[in-house]
């Protein structure tokens, strides 16, 4: 059996997303059996598989943040500060 | 819609209808069988959904011959149903389940492939949604029995064995239904049985053959003489299908 990993779009909507992940034989079974799994209520007009092995990921290592660059965390914390400082002492901004 | 706003049947054409829906009824509830012994999540989400909609089909044609569909499908006399014991077999191992899945959905097809220009507009809408679904029955039928075929092994013999045992009731499914005659000079379907069952044997011979697989075709006729007859397994089928209804039959669901 193989893993693969079901997406789903709605006619209408922007993107496909990850709906779940299923087990078949092979791909050609794959296919019907992730509609009924996912699909048979409507939930997308499309359906995308992919089996999971050939997925590319990131390992832990290259995706976990280096805690040393905060300059690159902006979450404007500091502008917003200076543009509150500014109103308040009434200057344009 | 109650009766009295839909056209009525004659007698003949009704008879001949209820063959079809409670081959419909009957396979469906056999299918349903398998919800939680499906060999593996996904296949038993797939077979129970089959299952469904096959008993949504019957619900369909029920509703044409009767205004109380629950007591209709459930509460006649055995004698009273004609179901054909292709869908009446209880095929409890998941070989011959997947056997008489195939068996039946390829005759299924053509049956409302033949009711699709139905002299009724309610049975074209009808045949027209369960053609929708029927490629898809057939498509998974056949995708198992390719693959188990494929390379000699004990799921190959196991469905040879299978498809030797259940063939020859299949047969019984092409027998001329009663009111048949009278559906075909109303219109109601364009394809008489032996019309139909022809055509079925080759595309199964066919199958076959494309599979490797030998098998002899049944040469006697079929164990069913009527469509009045039940299969031996049908009692105990009945009373589990009426256990709830018969707790309080005057219940309002």
């Amino acid at each position: 059996m193989k893993t693969y990993e079901v997406f789903l779009r709605k006619d209408g909507k922007d993107e496909f997303r990850h709906a779940g992940s299923m087990q078949a034989p092979d791909g050609e079974m794959a296919v019907p059996l992730a509609r009924e799994a996912y699909a048979r209520r409507g939930e997308g007009d499309h359906l995308w598989l992919v089996e999971r092995s050939d997925i590319l990921a990131a390992g832990p290592d290259l995706m976990s943040v280096n805690a040393s660059k905060t300059h690159r965390h902006n979450d404007g914390k500091v502008v917003a500060e200076t543009r509150k400082a500014r109103r308040t002492a009434g200057g344009a901004e | 819609m109650t009766s009295s706003q839909k056209p009525r049947l004659s007698s003949g054409a009704a008879e001949w209808l209820t063959s079809f829906a409670d081959d419909e009824h009957i396979v469906g509830a056999r299918h349903a069988n398998w919800i939680g012994l499906g060999p593996f999540l996904e296949e038993d989400l797939a077979f129970c959904s089959i299952a469904q909609d096959e008993l949504g089909h019957a619900v369909a044609l029920y509703e044409l011959l009767t205004d109380d569909v629950d007591k209709f499908a459930l509460m006649r006399e055995p004698s009273a149903y004609r179901s054909c014991w292709l869908a009446e077999l209880p095929c409890l191992r998941w070989d011959d389940a997947l056997v008489r899945h195939w068996l039946y959905d390829e005759a299924e097809l053509l049956r409302w492939q033949a009711m699709a220009d139905s002299s009724r507009q309610d049975l074209c809408d009808i045949a027209a949604r369960s053609l929708s679904e029927e490629a898809f029955h057939r498509q998974h039928s056949r995708m198992y029995l390719e693959r188990l075929t494929s390379t000699a092994s004990e799921g190959r013999s196991r469905i040879i064995a299978s498809i030797e045992q259940v063939l020859p009731i299949a047969l019984g499914l092409w027998e001329p239904v009663a009111g048949e005659q009278e559906a075909l000079a109303q219109g109601l379907t364009s394809r008489a049985s032996s019309e139909m069952g022809a055509e079925w044997a080759t595309g199964v011979q066919a199958a076959l053959a494309a599979w490797g697989v030998e098998v002899a075709w049944p040469s006697v006729g079929p164990a069913q003489r009527a469509r009045s007859e039940r299969h031996a397994s049908f009692g105990e089928l009945h009373h589990d299908l009426q256990a709830v209804m018969v707790i309080d039959p005057d219940a309002d669901w």
